[in-house]
């Protein structure tokens, strides 16, 4: 008997000391300065809606501001795939007036990504877009979210909304120098782009939603260390241009100075404001 | 099946209450039928290796009794079960060879360690052997085969060792039972990575049946929680920095490889003490009691205790078989820095055949054999200067951890599953840039937040493990409900929160 009561009060004990320990972090989220609290809270709307994975963070927003006269908001999240870009993007369609433009990196159709996707259960109380797209794809996970409330905190995803708590994420960017040794290597290097028609029919669907909602798409591929191999680029543009009938602006070798360069695959913020007036050039910024 | 999955927390719930449920014989048959479904979920072909040197070791411990005691051991035999019996008869026959008990031994040995050499080291040995004749203007035809390694091979081959070993030295009495001896070497939670359980600390234990305790059941299962804790949530955190590092380490600046490199010596202590946890706890669980495998190695001031505290079954397997029987330091300085290099050396090339372990073993031989020299120069040194004792502890920690970490970047190198020169060309890569003191700022880190969170982990890992040398919490925790509630329910919130669940393989599997 006294066995079952202790492990009665357990079992109680385990259960409200998880569920208040997830309404204490839900609640510092909540308040936080981070892009996807700040989505969910209404406090993101913009003229300029910027979606990529780590090479999207090259869209970086104090410029773009300063350049425009625009607010932005960028959804971008190192690793980010089509399918999280896409129920971001609904779910910022949803709760704000339209965009005047949106402008998405076409890598993020490169991988899926079910790691990061995982890391958005923080959000998807406050999402269907998410929190169907968990279900559908992550199953465990999502089941794991519904077990504990602590779980649904476990992820980096969570960790940068506390780490942005009180601190703005609008200049978030890898901001680093390659490596002169590592830059030296460029012809030895190289990365594999895979085409997913998974991902491409997300950005195709992406597109057809900002249309019906008067949004112009921009789709973009952002620059490459000068040199650097990436196989399979143009593949991917045929497919998005294809799919979407949309043509992608290519950036991949606009840059061609390495100290722009963080690695081969991310500008720094140097590269990044050459970068960002060349979009405004060509008019893909307003 | 890893202790880590669904699939094991399913065949737990199911075996327990078999367990519990039954007693004597039976009990012991669903001991070992659980046993052979866990190893066989793996590779169902592992089954029949792990079957055969079980019978084939079991088989030695009666003759070896046999050429000692032959009428007893008739006696017992024709009382005895039939396959007692029928391996009577197999042994009466065999005896008609008149081997001695030393080369009944033999043959037991060179049979286990021709299976582990054989499932492990071939292709390692005929790679180099081609090399070595290619260096020499020849070119060898010379085929590697694609040989799987069973899992665990390399610990249930020196646990079924120890048997006959022990046997052979009268150190022990023989088992009569197969059934039990089969249980012996498979029992689940410690076949697959360990601790290598000797027969003589474990075989007795079989005897009677174990009744279900709550003192056992709640020390047991804190025990596996805690387990849990290190491997799920310290060392499967830690792993994407750490393997960052070894695949790309000049991608990264000094301090992100220190950092990696530290990381990874939490990793493989988390990991494998972790494993060694689970499985004693599941022991306790069971009435068990296995040896302890770890204590806080960290914290140990010289090379000889870090070998008292890390993997403690293996090394003192290697000292008790190996070490001891070589003369150990018996015969001198000179005979005993040998013995110090060829057994670590051997322990080295235990953990796999890749050159960067044996470079590991020698590594932590010379410091076995620096230690020995340089003892008592630094005792002088230490009473002139008159250090504290507690700046002296400080300063040998500290130098046994950092060549521990040096050690370690070879090991986690030869880990990778390259070929010797590869692993060599790694290691040397994170020591240059660990050396260079290029990028040694935090704003060079890359994936700060796995570092702030690696970090917070190592830190309740210590607190816990070095308060736990002077509060003892597991005993705590069994003898007061209250506390028990409470330190099970942290560390299932500290799983949910910071726990990996992909079911990552322990590291030690691969060994």
């Amino acid at each position: 008997m006294k066995h079952a009561l202790w492990f009665f009060s357990f079992s109680l004990f385990l259960f409200s000391g998880d569920r208040l320990a997830g309404y204490f972090l839900q609640k510092q989220i909540e308040k936080s300065q981070f892009r996807y609290s700040r989505l969910y809270s209404g406090e993101a709307g913009a003229d300029i809606l910027l979606l990529g994975n780590s090479r999207g963070l090259t869209f970086y927003q104090p410029y773009i501001e300063e350049i425009t006269g625009k607010k932005t908001c960028n959804l971008s999240y190192n690793g980010l795939p089509m399918d999280g870009a896409k129920a971001l993007t609904l779910d910022y369609l949803d709760r704000y007036p339209a965009p005047q433009k949106m402008i998405l990196d076409i890598t993020m159709c490169d991988r899926e990504n079910d790691e990061l996707l995982a890391g958005f259960l923080t959000y998807s109380g406050k999402s269907n877009h998410l929190d169907t797209l968990i279900n559908n794809k992550l199953p465990k996970v999502w089941w794991g979210g519904r077990v504990s409330a602590l779980f649904r905190y476990n992820n980096e995803i969570f960790q940068r909304a506390l780490f942005h708590r009180n601190k703005t994420d609008k200049d978030w960017l890898l901001d680093r120098a390659i490596a002169p040794q590592l830059a030296a290597e460029v012809r030895s290097n190289s990365y594999d782009l895979e085409i997913h028609p998974y991902l491409i029919a997300q950005l195709k669907e992406i597109v057809a939603v900002a249309r019906v909602k008067g949004v112009a798409v921009e789709l973009v591929i952002s620059p490459y260390f000068p040199d650097f191999q990436v196989k399979n680029l143009d593949s991917l543009k045929n497919a998005v241009e294809q799919a979407t009938g949309l043509t992608v602006r290519d950036y991949r070798s606009a840059l061609s100075d390495p100290a722009d360069f963080g690695d081969f695959m991310h500008a720094n913020k140097k590269g990044s404001l050459k970068y960002i007036d060349l979009l405004k050039r060509d008019g893909v910024i307003p | 099946m890893v202790f880590n999955s669904v699939t094991f927390l399913i065949f737990i719930a199911l075996f327990f209450p078999f367990y519990f449920a039954t007693k004597g014989r039976l009990r012991t048959w669903i001991c070992l039928i659980a046993s052979y479904i866990f190893y066989g979920w793996w590779d169902w072909r592992f089954l029949s290796l792990i079957l055969f040197s079980t019978v084939l070791d079991w088989w030695f411990g009666v003759w070896l009794t046999y050429k000692d005691a032959p009428e007893e051991t008739r006696d017992r035999w024709q009382n005895g079960s039939p396959v007692l019996q029928f391996f009577g008869k197999i042994t009466e026959a065999a005896d008609r060879l008149h081997l001695s008990r030393k080369a009944i031994l033999v043959s037991s040995m060179a049979m286990n360690l021709g299976f582990l050499g054989f499932f492990k080291y071939f292709n390692f040995f005929a790679d180099n052997f081609a090399a070595l004749v290619s260096s020499f203007g020849l070119t060898p035809s010379w085929t590697t085969l694609n040989i799987i390694l069973p899992v665990g091979i390399s610990f249930y081959t020196f646990q079924s060792m120890s048997y006959t070993i022990d046997v052979y030295r009268r150190q022990i009495a023989w088992e009569p039972s197969l059934l039990r001896f089969a249980t012996f070497i498979a029992l689940f939670p410690q076949l697959v990575a360990g601790p290598i359980v000797r027969a003589a600390d474990f075989l007795f234990q079989m005897q009677d049946d174990k009744r279900f305790s709550w003192t056992n059941f709640n020390s047991g299962f804190g025990r596996v929680l805690w387990g849990f804790f290190k491997k799920v949530a310290v060392a499967d955190s830690l792993a994407p920095f750490v393997d960052q590092v070894f695949d790309s380490p000049q991608s990264f600046g000094s301090l992100h490889l220190l950092i990696g490199v530290f990381f990874y010596s939490f990793q493989i202590y988390c990991d494998f003490s972790g494993y060694s946890d689970i499985a004693i706890g599941l022991a306790r669980m069971m009435g068990y009691n296995f040896p302890e495998n770890f204590r806080t190695p960290y914290f140990s001031k010289s090379f000889s205790e870090f070998w008292t505290r890390w993997h403690i079954s293996l090394s003192s397997w290697l000292r008790d078989y190996l070490y001891i029987p070589l003369g150990g330091n018996r015969h001198g300085k000179w005979a005993t820095y040998k013995n110090n290099m060829l057994t670590m050396l051997l322990g080295g090339l235990w953990h796999g055949a890749n050159w960067a372990f044996v470079f590991w073993g020698f590594l932590h031989g010379l410091y076995l054999i620096l230690q020995r020299a340089i003892a008592p120069v630094w005792r002088r040194f230490v009473r002139v200067i008159r250090l504290p004792k507690v700046a002296d502890d400080v300063v040998a920690m500290a130098t046994v951890y950092s060549l521990t970490l040096l050690a370690w970047i070879f090991f986690r190198s030869g880990s990778i599953g390259l070929a010797g020169g590869d692993s060599f060309a790694t290691a040397n890569q994170i020591l240059v840039g660990i050396a260079s003191l290029e990028g040694f700022g935090f704003e060079a880190v890359v994936n700060k937040f796995q570092v702030v969170k690696g970090v917070l982990l190592i830190g309740i890992l210590l607190v816990v493990e070095v308060t736990n040398v002077r509060f003892r919490w597991n005993v705590w925790q069994v003898r007061n409900p209250v506390w028990r509630m409470a330190a099970f329910a942290g560390l299932l919130w500290l799983i949910a929160f910071f726990g990996t669940f992909g079911a990552n393989a322990f590291i030690y599997f691969q060994f």
